[in-house]
C-alpha cells in the first residue's frame, strides 16, 4: 500500500518558478515543486515503502532549515534513499530559482 | 538538461528525448507533470504513481513542420501503458489525423520504450492499445508514422504491435523488439525454449540489427542524437505511405530448436 | 483443450458449416463465407490444431501462421461482405521461433487487416465465445466495431493468462481477487469487461459449446442487426462514449478533452 505523509515548515523566501525533477523508479523519486503564497513549505510524500516517517521528517527538516522557501512540494517515492531524496531536493531548488 | 556522453539518445529520459528530437527551442509539453495525471489504480496495488503517467506528449516542429513526439518513460514501470498514458497516445494520434484532414498536417514520432500493457490496469490498457492500433492505421493513410525504438527497454507486447503498424521504424543496435519478453517466454515455456539470461541470444534474435536485416526496421543508426534526428528527417522525406506487412520467409518451424535457429542465422 | 472441445470451432460450425470454406489457410484458422439472414458474412475462428507446424502454437494460440492466416482471410473478404471474428484465443504463442521471426509483425498484420477492412466499409463484429487474451485478442476481435460475448464463467478477458499473472506477480488467488474487486480493469470476467463499455451485447447460453436452437437464434439476430445498422464500422475509440464507460473510463475521457484543448497551445 501507499503511505501518505504530510509535513509543514515555516518559510518566507520565494522561488521564481516551479520545478519537476526525478522519476518514479526503484530507488528513486519524483518531485513537483511550486511557489506558494502561504508563508510555509507544505510537503506531501506518497511512498510505496512504508514505515520511514521519521527518516522523511529528518531529511525534509534539514533541507527546509537551510532553505526557507515558501513552496508546495509533492514527492512520489519508490524507495529512494535519504541521499537520493536530498539530491532531488537540491535539483528542484536549482531549477526553481 | 544533464550532460550526455557522445550525445546518446538512450541516456536521455523520455522528456529529454522528445526535446532532442524536435527542432531546438520548439518543445512544448501538453498535459505535463503539473497536470498531475497520476494513475489512481496503482496505490491499491502498492505501486507509486508518476505525475505524467509515464507518457510525454511533446508539440513543436520537426524540420520546420508541425510535429508531435509521443515518448514513453521506460524507467517508470517499464514504460508500460495504462489508462492515462494510453489515452494520451490515442488522443494525440487522433488529433494528428484531424490535422491532416484539415490540411495542416502534424508529423508524429512514436518514441516508444515500453514493456507493453501495464498489468496493474490490464484491460484499460488493452482497450487503449486497440484504439492506438486503429489510430495509427488511420493516420498512416495520410502520412508516414515514424517510430524511434532506441531506448533501454525496447518495445514488447501491445506496443510492439503498434510499432509494427508504423511504416517507418528507426532502431539502434541496443534496441529490442519482440512480442513476448525473453523472461516471459522463459516463464511460460521454460529456459530450454528461451534462456532470458543469455544476453547475446536475446539481441541476436530480437535486437535492432536483426530487425533491420529482417526489414522490420527501416533504418539502423548509432545511438547518437544527430544520427537519429537525420534518420527521422529521412523517414519523413521518403513520405512512404502504407507498406503491407508481408508473410515473411523462415525455416521449417517443425525443425528442432537449435536447427531452426541455426538455419535462421540466430547463432549467439 | 482438445480439438473437439474448442468453443471457437463449435460456434464456427454453427454459423458457417453450410458455407464455402476459404482455402489455403493453416488448419488452425477456419474461415468460410456463409450468409446470415441473407447478408454475406465471412466467419473467422482460430482453433487448436495438434498438427500445427509451430510446436508452441498448437492449443489455439495466435502464432505466426494463425495471425498471418487471419490477416489473409480478412483481406480476402469479398466486396460487400461483413466479417465476424469468433473469439476463443487463450493468448499468443510463447516461443523463441516466434520471437525470432517477429510475432508482433504477424499480430500487427491481422490487426491491420481488420482495421482496414472496417475503415473501407466492411462491417466487422466479434463474438467472444471463450478466452480473449492479450495480443491474440488485439489481433483477432478487438478491432471489430461491435463486440458481443457469451455471459458465461468460461469467458476470460485479460492481458495475461491467469497462470502467468500468478507467476509474474507472485500473488495468491485471494490477493488477485481482492485487487480485481478494487480495480475492475484487472478482473477477468466478462461482466467486468462489459463495465468498461467494451461489450455491446451479452448472451446467456446454457452450454457454450452447444447452444440450444433458441439461444443460437438470439445471438444470430443480434449479430445480423449489428452488421446492418452501422455498428460494425465504428472505430474502437467510440467505446469511450458508451454509457458504461462514462464512469469507468472517466480519466481517459478527461485526457482526451484536455489534450484537444491544449493541442495547439
Amino acid at each position: 500500500m501507499i503511505e501518505t505523509l504530510t509535513f509543514t515548515y515555516p518559510a518566507s523566501a520565494r522561488v521564481a518558478r516551479r520545478a519537476h525533477v526525478g522519476v518514479v523508479a526503484s530507488g528513486n523519486c519524483e518531485l513537483l515543486l511550486e511557489p506558494s503564497p502561504e508563508p510555509c513549505a507544505s510537503v506531501t510524500v506518497r511512498t510505496s515503502v512504508g514505515g520511514y516517517a521519521t527518516t522523511w521528517e529528518a531529511v525534509l527538516a534539514r533541507f527546509f532549515a537551510r532553505h526557507s522557501i515558501a513552496v508546495r512540494l509533492e514527492i512520489d517515492d519508490f524507495g529512494a534513499t535519504p541521499a537520493v531524496v536530498a539530491m532531488r531536493l537540491e535539483q528542484a531548488l536549482e531549477q526553481a530559482r | 538538461m544533464t550532460p550526455h556522453i557522445g550525445d546518446s539518445y538512450a541516456e536521455r529520459n523520455a522528456r529529454e528525448r522528445a526535446q532532442a528530437l524536435l527542432d531546438p527551442g520548439t518543445f512544448r509539453e501538453v498535459l505535463g507533470p503539473f497536470a498531475r495525471l497520476r494513475s489512481p489504480y496503482l496505490a491499491a496495488q502498492g505501486v507509486a504513481a508518476q505525475s505524467d503517467d509515464g507518457v510525454v506528449v511533446a508539440r513543436g516542429t520537426l524540420g520546420g513542420e508541425r510535429a508531435c513526439v509521443l515518448a514513453t518513460d521506460g524507467r517508470f514501470l517499464g514504460g508500460a501503458i495504462g489508462e492515462i498514458g494510453g489515452a494520451k497516445i490515442a488522443a494525440s494520434l487522433e488529433l494528428a489525423r484531424r490535422d491532416a484532414e484539415r490540411g495542416t498536417p502534424t508529423r508524429v514520432v512514436l518514441a516508444f520504450d515500453s514493456g507493453g500493457i501495464r498489468l496493474q490496469e490490464a484491460n484499460l490498457g488493452l482497450l487503449a492499445i486497440a484504439e492506438i492500433c486503429d489510430a495509427v492505421v488511420a493516420l498512416r493513410a495520410h502520412q508516414p508514422v515514424v517510430a524511434v525504438i532506441a531506448g533501454r527497454v525496447g518495445v514488447y507486447g501491445g506496443m510492439s504491435i503498434v510499432t509494427a503498424l508504423c511504416n517507418e521504424v528507426i532502431v539502434t543496435e541496443g534496441a529490442r523488439i519482440g512480442l513476448n519478453g525473453p523472461d516471459v517466454v522463459e516463464t511460460e515455456a521454460g529456459a530450454d525454449e528461451f534462456d532470458a539470461s543469455n544476453r547475446p541470444l536475446v539481441w541476436k534474435a530480437t535486437g535492432g540489427r536483426r530487425r533491420f536485416a529482417q526489414g522490420h526496421a527501416t533504418a539502423l543508426v548509432a545511438d547518437d542524437m544527430p544520427d537519429i534526428r537525420a534518420a527521422v528527417e529521412e523517414a519523413f522525406a521518403r513520405n512512404r505511405s502504407f507498406v503491407a506487412i508481408a508473410h515473411p520467409d523462415f525455416p521449417d518451424p517443425a525443425l528442432e530448436r537449435e536447427a531452426f535457429l541455426r538455419a535462421y542465422g540466430v547463432t549467439p | 483443450m482438445n480439438e473437439e472441445r474448442s468453443r471457437g470451432r463449435a460456434w464456427f460450425e454453427r454459423f458457417a458449416s453450410g458455407g464455402v470454406r476459404v482455402e489455403g489457410l493453416p488448419a488452425s484458422v477456419l474461415a468460410a463465407d456463409a450468409p446470415l439472414e441473407g447478408l454475406p458474412v465471412r466467419w473467422i475462428a482460430v482453433v487448436p490444431a495438434p498438427q500445427a507446424r509451430f510446436p508452441r502454437a498448437r492449443a489455439g494460440e495466435m502464432g505466426i501462421d494463425e495471425a498471418f492466416g487471419v490477416a489473409a482471410a480478412v483481406r480476402g473478404a469479398p466486396a460487400g461482405s461483413a466479417i465476424v471474428a469468433l473469439v476463443d484465443v487463450p493468448g499468443q504463442a510463447f516461443g523463441i521461433r516466434e520471437e525470432a521471426i517477429g510475432l508482433q509483425r504477424a499480430l500487427a498484420a491481422s490487426a491491420d487487416a481488420y482495421v482496414r477492412a472496417r475503415r473501407s466499409g466492411h462491417p466487422v463484429a466479434a463474438l467472444i465465445v471463450g478466452k480473449a487474451i492479450s495480443g491474440a485478442f488485439l489481433a483477432h476481435g478487438m478491432q471489430a466495431g461491435w463486440i458481443g460475448a457469451l455471459d458465461d464463467p468460461g469467458i476470460d478477458v485479460h492481458v495475461m493468462s491467469e497462470s502467468a499473472v500468478a507467476r509474474v506477480t507472485r500473488m495468491q488467488r485471494d490477493d488477485l481477487a481482492r485487487i480485481a474487486s478494487e480495480v475492475p480493469a484487472t478482473a477477468r470476467d466478462i461482466a467486468s469487461f462489459a463495465r468498461l463499455g467494451a461489450i455491446d451485447a451479452l448472451f446467456e447460453v446454457a452450454d457454450p459449446q452447444a447452444p440450444a436452437e433458441e439461444e443460437y437464434a438470439v445471438v444470430a439476430r443480434a449479430l445480423s442487426a449489428a452488421l446492418r445498422d452501422g455498428s460494425g464500422v465504428r472505430p474502437p475509440i467510440d467505446r469511450l462514449g458508451r454509457a458504461a464507460a462514462i464512469q469507468t473510463r472517466a480519466l481517459a475521457r478527461r485526457v482526451r478533452a484536455d489534450l484537444a484543448a491544449g493541442w495547439d497551445g
